[in-house]
């Protein structure tokens, strides 16, 4: 059932987004079949498990399909009717997700569902046809086409008739393989007839199927066709052979990515033991053998690393996947009208981050539909579509992905914001006049702040933006926001594609020793005695033309309350743009590692960015100096 | 004409009809020549081919039309190759 879970919800979002291109081109023959094999498939699973309402309900939308496929004219409402079809499918699996079986209702929706899909068709579907089994062996050279296969036996006597089947063959669009064949074998024992004709041509047109029909309507009796399925595509749909993927459980990845962490972490030791060999004396030899087999080492484990991190990378289709229907069913209760153009489902990124992503980017969504959009008459005056139009559009750049979600609504006053930040506590009047537009609407990030006048029930949860905002940090990326008035607003996340190896410095204060981030580490430094001030509860410095604030990072983790030294070393690091020098007792180390985000009890404390294991098995906390200092 | 018997090679040339199919069948079967050109060939009626698939001449020469070229020789080359030898 777990399986059938995961792959119902494929099959759903690869029918849903047939119907979504067939509702852009209506003889887009890819999209069709692609939508027929999906809902046929999900159809043949439901008999696994007792669905009986929603076999029912596929049932009727395949005969709906079939019957637009085999060119009955379409209605603009049929595919609509699809759509919604789609839909409660869907909404069938969220139902079978929670509850482990369909809601009791099902029955009576399916079946209202079914009769609107056959009366969007006018004429109800009579004799269902089964998609074509081809009568024929499709030759093995045909393998891996996609179109319409055609096999074409001309009678015996057709060139008495005129028919040349080669000019009639000639003239069929998009012929892309040809195979010519004897339809009885060549019997050399008798005189050839060249006026009998005893061909089998055998050809596939990657055209529409009519096109095809059409191009063989005299001699339609002799001519028997087959849609082909690429080989790649009916993998996924039957579990052919050409499919070489496997389903694993996430753990076991997990697993697997942690232990290549560990092997990157404990083939660093290597290299202190083949300096300490060398310095032995007559281990120079040894000591370099052992250098040269740790090189080699290196280069495996880094390899490994980087590939268990492509392992663990899927695409963002299945995510977006389950946002149109969201969007829609938000939008119908807020009364609004509104569509959601998903691009970029082929980019692929680390499978924590999908499974991260889906609360942020849905809530996203949801503000842009509650507050972003406006309703379709205010959209009518602004001489707007009145269905709003939302853009979830992911795309890589570089090693980071790039997802966007743009609407083409109101967009955000910047005046509004600056008020109702005042009017929350979250600014002083001073410090909101002082922010610029960019600034200021860069506050619907911030705690406290709800941008609606009427808090409504799907985005008034208590749930704000800087929920989202601090999800994307602790997801190693950052999200920002723009908004053009009028015209709409973008809320942009860029995030990292793939967990990877962070350098950090290592620093002791005390016994204890930490790691900090080295992208937010500026320098380091020794102070002369006398160049630290104290300032009221701290101190300051001067350095060059500047004067830093100065903090024992002992004292902020909380371990001890020191003096400072003689000569006190202190890193320099940007936070929140601003520089602060942290007061340590040494400088130990500069590594790279992989990260591991805090869990379990301590995956609140305030100030951790997570944890590493050190070569000699230690673990070594890693600190958001942000978080410290706030 | 369309049928040519040129030396050793018989040009198939411009457009051949069905009637060519017989005059082709009779070059092939009593003048012992086993090798067609095709180059100089726009289109080849169903009985031409069949003529060409039955009697298994050797077919050389690239015509310029691109149903010929891409297509309907491949599928006669497929055929010869598929032919067992003694054929």
């Amino acid at each position: 059932m777990a399986q059938f879970l995961v792959e119902g919800r494929e099959l759903v979002a690869e029918a849903a987004r047939g119907l979504s291109a067939l509702a852009l081109r209506r003889d887009d023959a890819a999209a069709m079949e692609a939508c027929f094999r999906a809902l046929h498939t999900l159809k043949g699973s439901t008999g696994l498990f007792d669905l009986e309402a929603m076999g029912q309900l596929l049932h009727a939308a395949e005969d709906r399909l079939a019957a637009l496929r085999d060119g009955q004219a379409s209605t603009p409402g049929d595919i609509d009717a699809l759509i919604e079809m789609v839909d409660q499918v869907d909404r069938w699996f969220d139902a079978l997700e929670r509850d482990g079986r369909l809601p009791a209702d099902a029955g009576s929706i399916g079946q209202a569902a079914a009769h609107r899909i056959r009366d969007a068709g006018g004429a109800p579907v009579m004799a269902e046809e089964q998609p074509a089994q081809p009568s024929w062996r499709i030759p093995p050279d045909f393998d891996g086409l996609s179109g319409i296969a055609i096999r074409y036996v001309p009678r015996p006597d057709c060139y008495y008739f005129g028919d040349d089947p080669i000019a009639i063959t000639a003239a069929i669009p998009q012929v892309t393989a040809l195979r010519l064949s004897a339809r009885v074998p060549w019997d050399s024992s008798e005189p050839y007839d060249p006026f009998t004709c005893n061909l089998v041509i055998e050809a596939v047109s990657a055209a529409g199927r009519a096109e095809v029909e059409a191009g063989f309507r005299l001699v339609a009796d002799q001519v028997a066709f087959a849609e082909l399925v690429p080989a790649a595509q009916a993998g996924s749909a039957g579990g052919g052979p050409a499919r070489r993927t496997l389903r694993v459980d996430a753990a076991r990845l997990d697993r697997l990515a942690d232990l290549a962490d560990d092997l990157v972490i404990a083939k660093g030791g290597l290299a202190e033991l083949a300096a300490q060999a060398e310095s032995l004396p007559g281990g120079h030899a040894l000591g370099q053998a052992l250098r040269l087999r740790q090189a080699r080492l290196d280069r495996l484990a880094g390899d490994l690393h980087a590939t268990v991190g492509r392992v663990r990378l899927v695409p963002l289709a299945p995510l977006f996947a389950r946002f149109p229907r969201l969007v829609r069913d938000i939008a119908r209760s807020l009364g609004k009208k509104a569509e959601l153009v998903v691009e970029g489902g082929d980019v692929e990124v680390d499978k924590a981050l999908v499974d991260a992503l889906s609360d942020p980017l849905l809530h996203v969504l949801r503000n842009a539909l509650d507050h972003g959009m406006e309703e379709a008459s205010t959209r009518r005056r602004a001489g707007k579509a009145e269905a709003g139009s939302i853009r979830l559009a992911a795309r890589v750049e570089g090693d980071q992905v790039v997802i966007e979600v743009a609407d083409d609504g109101a967009g955000i006053d910047a005046a509004t914001i600056r008020a109702l930040a005042v009017k929350r506590g979250v600014l002083t009047q001073e410090d909101a006049a002082r922010l610029d537009d960019v600034a200021a609407i860069d506050l619907i990030f911030a705690p406290g702040l709800s941008t609606a006048a009427a808090v409504t029930t799907l985005s008034g949860r208590g749930v704000g933006m800087d929920v989202v905002r601090s999800a994307a940090a602790s997801l190693g990326g950052r999200v920002t926001v723009t908004s053009a008035a009028g015209r709409g607003t973008q809320v942009q996340f860029r995030l990292p594609v793939a967990m990877t190896l962070i350098q950090i410095l290592v620093v002791a204060c005390g016994e204890e020793r930490y790691g900090l981030p080295l992208d937010a580490v500026v320098e380091t430094a020794r102070l002369a005695p006398g160049r630290v001030v104290p300032i009221r509860a701290g101190w300051a410095f001067q350095l060059r033309d500047q004067v830093l604030p100065l903090v024992g990072l002992g004292e902020l983790v909380g371990t001890r309350r020191a003096a400072l030294a003689e000569s006190q070393r202190v890193v320099i690091a940007k936070v929140r743009g601003e520089p602060i020098a942290f007061a340590v007792d040494a400088f130990v180390d500069r590594l790279d590692i992989a990260l591991r985000p805090m869990n379990g009890l301590l995956a609140h404390a305030p100030g951790m960015l997570g944890t590493t294991l050190l070569a000699d098995g230690s673990v070594l906390m890693i600190l958001d100096l942000a978080e410290l200092v706030a | 004409m369309t049928v040519r018997l040129d030396g050793a090679v018989l040009r198939l040339e411009g457009s051949c009809h069905l009637e060519d199919a017989e005059s082709l069948t009779a070059l092939l079967q009593t003048s012992g020549v086993s090798l067609v050109d095709l180059s100089a060939c726009q289109s080849l009626h169903g009985a031409v081919v069949q003529a060409l698939l039955a009697l298994g001449p050797r077919v050389e020469g690239i015509p310029a039309s691109p149903f010929l070229r891409d297509l309907l020789l491949p599928a006669l080359l497929v055929k010869r190759q598929a032919k067992p030898s003694n054929l």
